[in-house]
């Protein structure tokens, strides 16, 4: 019989074994790390990049058709709103001015009207069509819109601007070299075109407007737009991306009552109604344009509510302010002079 | 047996006799019972947790903890006490182990007994083989529209973060963090990433609602202020990974970007189990496939998805075509024309249906779904980095019964010669 020496073999194999099983550890416990790694462009929407003024910042909440969002951050908090908007298809400057016409007061714009609005800027080698409108009459605060519109094959981009009107002035610098280092990038899907908001409802009639009270607001308040329902609408923005809505509704009769309304509210901020009994925890006497008035406090972990009640010739005004805690306690100040500067006018 | 032989056997059986113990028949046989009691529960509690639920508690696992059904026998008291079952990985190991020990001290180092070597032989690299399939097998899926071509494979299961930096035409550049590392309270950085990243929560199953407007969001999206879970006012509940065959876990992570000047705002990213396209049915969930998030001039967009896997090659889709059993909805046959586009500019094209699968680069690409209204096409691709030890295996244990049956056969033929009557 043919002796073969084994023992050889055996150590051989146990050397190969322990290697298999010792190579399989690390594939077990897959090396878990971040990767990064250039691909072939997948992105299919538009692509916006900016340099940044020093003394802008960006808005939270980008939304709708908007690539971009910004402010301008003041001493008195955030103002003006300046927003990046790609069209996918070619659009009119008239159409466009149309858009903003009527909530500053213009009606609706004709190519003759729009005329003496309009101008075109070179900002480089980029040439813009360019509509300046200031607020008319109402009781804003004086806005500026700033339409700055830029044709790029069959892509249009809209860059709205929209602050008080010395603000517009002092930063027009800036919006200018903003405007000049855009890359304006067109999105391969289809982006409709679309007013940036809601169409504005039809101002109130005359009628409507009888007895209607002025009122002052602060000036960092950034003006909203007024509907049938609101009679004035504004919001303020913080560093921290905070938000608060304030607005004054008016309705006939008492709308249900003051605890009805109460818990209407509370629920809003996430509180639970309360009963009559408990009430005077949350509501106080205040003056309203020399009437008595009720205020309304409260506040839940984040949210925070500041309201005005005044109950005049059967109808009932609200004068409502609600959102971030932390920035309702500060403009707290304001909302109380602008109860203090409510004034009806004199029959 | 020569002396020499014996001598040689000794001398092996001497060196290893530290194995001894391991090399016991004894503990085979209880490995094996074991083996069928696990198989046993797994097989009970595939019913209750499914198909993959039953794989990660008790073959993937060193020790599985197994109650006592409800429904059987005095299960009322039972069921509430937990039994540990040796699991996959334990019982697999000492097995490999015991046919190891058992090779190197008892088995006798000569021509007779290579046979029985080498079916030992075979075993163990089975088990092995098994080993490491179960450690290296990947599972994805490719979905494909009707007339688009798509070069990545997204994962079952597993999500990662990217970060898809957008703003050069020519390239994106994505920077993928893995689920493993999305623990609460890490702070992520990455030479790619401007900005630093700390994780806020993430689970790999949640419940989410649209909360009302002007509601406020408490819990896991108390914090977030950016993005999609800001304007659709998102709420999410942490739920329990699904292991059913029809799970539909959505893995959330709610993250922070930061920077020098601070934080840069807090986002939620919702992962859809059917892979982020999805997302866009929804209006107000779309950008979840793709966040954008706007830094230094230069535009990000974030996305929990589903572990992605990108090809050197991509496969189009030419067509689809269903075939239903007569007066039925029950598929007889799904069938894909697509052509796998390389990237020396070669095209292969193929027909993938049930059972012909398309073979390329390492993965099989099964057909899996079909959708013919919608005209898309959804392929199970399987890569094996082991698939051929099985084969291997087999052909070991062949040779080895091969070799004892015929060493047993010439033995007794020259027995039986040697038998025979002279001059007969």
């Amino acid at each position: 019989m043919i002796l073969f020496r084994f023992s050889i073999f055996a150590q051989g194999l146990r050397v190969a074994l322990t290697a298999l099983i010792l190579s399989c550890t690390p594939s077990c416990s897959e090396n878990h790390a971040i990767e990064a790694y250039p691909i072939e462009p997948e992105y299919e929407g538009p692509v916006v990049a900016w340099d940044l003024p020093e003394n802008w910042a960006e808005n939270p909440d980008l939304s709708g058709p908007m690539a971009g969002s910004f402010h301008i951050k003041t001493e008195e908090g955030p103002k003006g709103r300046i927003g990046v908007m790609p069209f996918r298809e070619s659009v009119s400057i008239l159409e466009v001015a149309n858009m903003f016409a009527r909530e500053i007061g213009y009606g609706i714009l004709t190519e003759r009207s729009l005329a003496p609005l309009l101008e075109r800027k070179t900002l480089g080698d980029r040439v813009f069509e360019w509509v300046r409108m200031e607020e008319r009459g109402g009781t804003g605060t004086g806005r500026s819109i700033l339409l700055a519109l830029f044709r790029q094959d069959s892509e249009t981009w809209l860059f709205p601007f929209i602050a008080e009107k010395e603000l517009v002035e002092t930063e027009l610098e800036n919006f200018s070299a903003f405007l000049e280092s855009t890359v304006l990038r067109p999105g391969k899907a289809t982006i409709q075109a679309r007013p940036p908001e809601p169409a504005p409802s039809p101002p109130p009639s005359p009628a409507e407007l009888e007895g209607v009270p002025s009122w002052d607001v602060p000036s960092h308040w950034v003006t909203g737009k007024s509907s049938s329902m609101r009679l004035a609408s504004h919001k303020v923005y913080d560093e921290e991306g905070n938000e608060i809505d304030f607005s004054i509704t008016s309705f006939p009769g008492d709308v249900g009552g003051l605890l009805a309304n109460v818990n209407r509210w509370l629920g809003q901020i996430g509180l639970p109604p309360t009963d009559q009994e408990n009430l005077p925890n949350f509501v106080s006497r205040v003056e309203v344009a020399g009437l008595p008035a009720q205020l309304v406090e409260a506040s839940s972990e984040d949210q925070a509510l500041y309201a005005a009640i005044l109950f005049k010739d059967d109808r009932s005004w609200f004068f409502k302010m609600t959102g971030s805690a932390s920035l309702a306690a500060k403009e707290k100040e304001g909302f109380l002079h602008l109860l203090d500067s409510v004034s009806f006018p004199k029959p | 047996m020569s002396s020499t032989d014996h001598k040689d056997s000794y001398k092996a059986r001497n060196a290893f006799f530290w194995l001894a113990p391991l090399a016991s028949v004894r503990l085979t046989l209880v490995l094996l019972s074991l083996s069928m009691i696990l198989v046993f529960v797994a097989t009970l509690e595939q019913v209750r947790i499914g198909i993959r639920g039953a794989l990660s508690e008790y073959f993937e696992s060193l020790v599985g903890i197994w109650h006592y059904p409800e429904q059987f026998w005095g299960g009322e008291f039972l069921h509430h006490i937990p039994l540990p079952i040796p699991g996959g990985y334990l019982l697999g190991g000492l097995l490999i182990l015991n046919l190891v020990a058992a090779f190197l001290t008892r088995f006798q180092w000569t021509f007779k007994k290579v046979g029985i070597q080498l079916i030992h032989l075979g075993i163990i690299a089975l088990l092995v083989g098994q080993l490491v399939t179960q450690a290296t097998q990947e599972e994805s899926r490719m979905q494909i529209n009707k007339g688009e071509s798509v070069n990545y494979l997204e994962r079952f299961h597993g999500v990662e973060l990217a970060l898809i930096d957008v703003t050069d035409p020519e390239r994106e550049t994505v920077v993928a963090i893995p689920q493993e590392l999305l623990e609460e309270g890490q702070r992520l950085r990455h030479d790619s990433l401007p900005f630093d990243l700390i994780v806020k929560s993430f689970g790999v199953n949640c419940d989410f609602n649209v909360s009302p407007s002007g509601s406020t969001r408490e819990g896991l999206t108390e914090e977030v202020d950016r993005g999609v879970g800001l304007t659709a006012n998102l709420a999410i509940t942490d739920k329990e990974e699904d292991f059913s065959s029809d799970a539909m876990n959505f893995g959330y992570l709610v993250f922070e970007l930061t920077h020098k000047d601070g934080s840069l705002g807090t986002w939620l990213s919702l992962s859809h189990p059917a892979g982020n396209h999805w997302w866009k049915e929804s209006e107000k969930l779309a950008d979840f496939a793709f966040q954008p998030i706007r830094h230094e001039g230069r535009l990000w967009g974030a996305s929990l998805r589903p572990k992605r896997e990108y090809l050197p090659y991509s496969i189009e889709l030419l067509g689809i075509e269903n075939e239903f059993y007569q007066g039925t909805e029950i598929p007889f046959n799904f069938e894909s024309d697509v052509v796998l586009n390389m990237d020396d500019n070669q095209t292969r094209r193929a027909l993938v249906y049930m059972n012909t699968p398309l073979r390329h680069d390492g993965k099989t690409f099964y057909q899996y779904q079909m959708n013919n209204a919608a005209d898309y096409t959804v392929f199970q691709v399987i890569r094996n980095p082991s698939w051929l030890v099985p084969y291997l295996a087999c052909i070991i244990i062949s040779i080895g019964l091969l070799w004892q049956f015929l060493w047993h056969l010439v033995a007794f033929l020259q027995k039986n010669s040697s038998k025979s009557p002279k001059g007969a």
